[in-house]
């Protein structure tokens, strides 16, 4: 079992990353290694399908923060409105498709949990389409994004509750960014060092979300850390090392996460869950919370009334 | 990579729903009852993320890619499952933990476990016992009463299945009172094979969890 970067670098000098992930994953799990491949196929599937309704639909999230993101940044786009590279806005796009999606109750593929989840189908998806990536290609990709979160997720809990936003679209621009820098090439040295230098430059973001709601600001910030993911396998790409080597990164993320206020992790108790804006966007949802509620309770019993007044004729 | 599921949070709907999947895969039987006590923090984040009605999809028996999952609070109105939420400080655990009652017509279970992330779980505590069960093996779940050679009875039995054991742990209430194991398989086990081991002299129930996928 490979239970560190080190030993990942180690594995993997000279080899194909995705294959040493793959082998190394069949053994522990004692599925074959086409069955991991099914899997993987069969959750990219569902990533272009999750990419393809999210840029089309400007449909109200659960708490009618967010929605038509998607399709603003593609409306734009096609009307040839945007100043920065194809691959770039595509990256923004799908992934704030996925966000806006995953708002709305949509099925989508936790990557590595669901309200990071934009950053590596934003990222992957874009480049196979922009750069004609065979899907096998993108989806051994999605070996290597896998294999750098279980990587991780062997040291640090994944979620914002544990460490904030760093522990979720941290791990997800790392993630990304290692798959990115796989795919256009990368050795194993480059890819570990994509992750690196991408989770290094998230480190101590919170997790402050509007109402305790998925939707501000995590739909817009898997747009930023899909490109921020971008940036880090074209730095490891062009020979820029980090400093700090991935195991220490992780390890600092945790201790971060530690060490943040408990108000500051998932609790809504703090950061922009604290604002004016905040604090009122987070009355009105407690207040639409408890009306549905009431009508639902309010339901029931004239259901019961019924039923009970039913059965009172019934004996007559 | 995660599971494929419905949003909007992986800890609150994919982690709750496979939490309230395993209380359904140990009560083996549809619910009549279900209560969820919910750790403070979840309490209070738990409606915005859809744990609720995750929760009691999963307890429901619903996948987490169940496009049902924002249904199932409706669902189980339907099917006349009586279901309450309540807080309850469950100690030094995890902010998303939950204790999970669910009451079918044979059997009641009860839960204890956390979504830690991702979609991962943790079960630490099953009917009263400590356990760890995270999913990610086949596992057995026995309650029998504290006897000598129980251990070696179980054991030979998975054997004599052609199945290795990964591994096991034990937990008693009293000396010679009721006890539980725990035992991570490699490989899954036949209903025939649950059968023999359920006919085992002193097993009072033994129940099987697959690997979660």
């Amino acid at each position: 079992m490979i239970a560190s970067f080190n030993e990942l670098l180690a594995a993997g000098e000279g080899r194909d990353l995705a294959q040493v992930l793959l082998d190394a994953d069949a053994e522990e799990s004692g599925f074959t290694q086409q069955q991991i491949l099914d899997a993987l196929a069969k959750r990219r599937e569902v990533m272009w399908e999750c990419v393809r309704r999210g840029k089309l639909n400007a449909g109200l999230s659960m708490g009618k923060l967010v929605g038509g993101e998607a399709l603003t940044m593609a409306a734009a786009f096609d009307a040839g409105k945007t100043f920065l590279d194809p691959l770039t806005v595509k990256t923004m796009i799908y992934s704030l498709a996925v966000m806006d999606e995953n708002s709305r109750m949509g099925v989508i593929v936790a990557a590595p949990t669901a309200g990071a989840g934009g950053v590596v189908p934003g990222m992957l998806l874009a480049l196979e389409e922009e750069r004609n990536v065979a899907p096998e290609k993108t989806i051994r990709g999605l070996v290597v994004a896998g294999g750098v979160g279980s990587l991780v997720s062997l040291k640090a809990n994944i979620s914002g509750a544990a460490g904030g936003c760093q522990n979720e679209v941290g791990v997800a621009t790392a993630m990304g960014a290692a798959a990115i820098a796989y795919m256009k090439g990368g050795t194993t040295r480059e890819c570990v060092q994509a992750g690196a230098l991408a989770l290094k430059n998230v480190l101590g973001l919170v997790c402050d979300p509007v109402g305790g709601l998925v939707e501000v600001p995590c739909v817009k910030r898997n747009s930023f850390y899909a490109v921020h993911g971008l940036t880090a396998a074209q730095l490891a790409l062009a020979g820029v090392q980090s400093i700090i080597p991935m195991d220490e990164i992780i390890d600092a993320m945790v201790r971060i996460g530690r060490a943040l206020p408990r108000g500051l992790k998932e609790t809504a108790e703090g950061g922009l869950a604290m604002t004016p804006t905040g604090c009122a966007i987070a009355e009105r949802i407690k207040g639409e919370a408890n009306d549905r509620r009431q009508a639902a309770a309010d339901e029931r019993e004239r259901v019961a009334a019924e039923r009970k007044a039913e059965r009172g004729e019934g004996k007559d | 990579m995660g599971p494929v599921m419905v949003g909007p949070s992986s800890s609150h709907t994919a982690g709750t729903a496979r939490l309230g999947r395993v209380a359904h895969e140990i009560l083996g039987e549809d619910p009549v009852m279900l209560r969820f006590f919910l750790h403070p923090p979840l309490e209070r984040t738990f409606r915005g993320h859809g744990s609720d009605f995750a929760l009691v999809g999963g307890a429901l028996g619903l996948d987490v890619h169940d496009h049902r999952i924002p249904e199932a609070i409706r669902i189980a109105e339907q099917l006349g499952v009586d279901v309450d939420f309540a807080e309850e400080d469950l100690g030094d655990v995890h902010p998303n933990t939950v204790r999970i009652v669910a009451k079918g017509a044979a059997r009641e279970v009860e839960i204890v476990g956390s979504s830690i992330g991702g979609a991962a779980i943790e079960v630490f505590s099953i009917n009263g016992f400590s356990a760890r069960y995270k999913g990610d093996s086949p596992t057995l779940l026995l309650f029998y009463r504290d006897r000598i050679g129980m251990i070696h009875q179980v054991a030979e039995a998975i054997a004599r299945e052609g199945i290795n054991i990964a591994s096991l742990s034990c937990s008693r209430k009293e000396r010679g009172k009721d006890a539980f194991m725990q035992v991570d398989v490699d490989s899954p086990l036949s209903s025939q094979g649950l059968a023999k081991i359920l006919a085992l002299d002193e097993m009072d129930d033994a129940r099987y969890l697959d690997r979660i996928p």
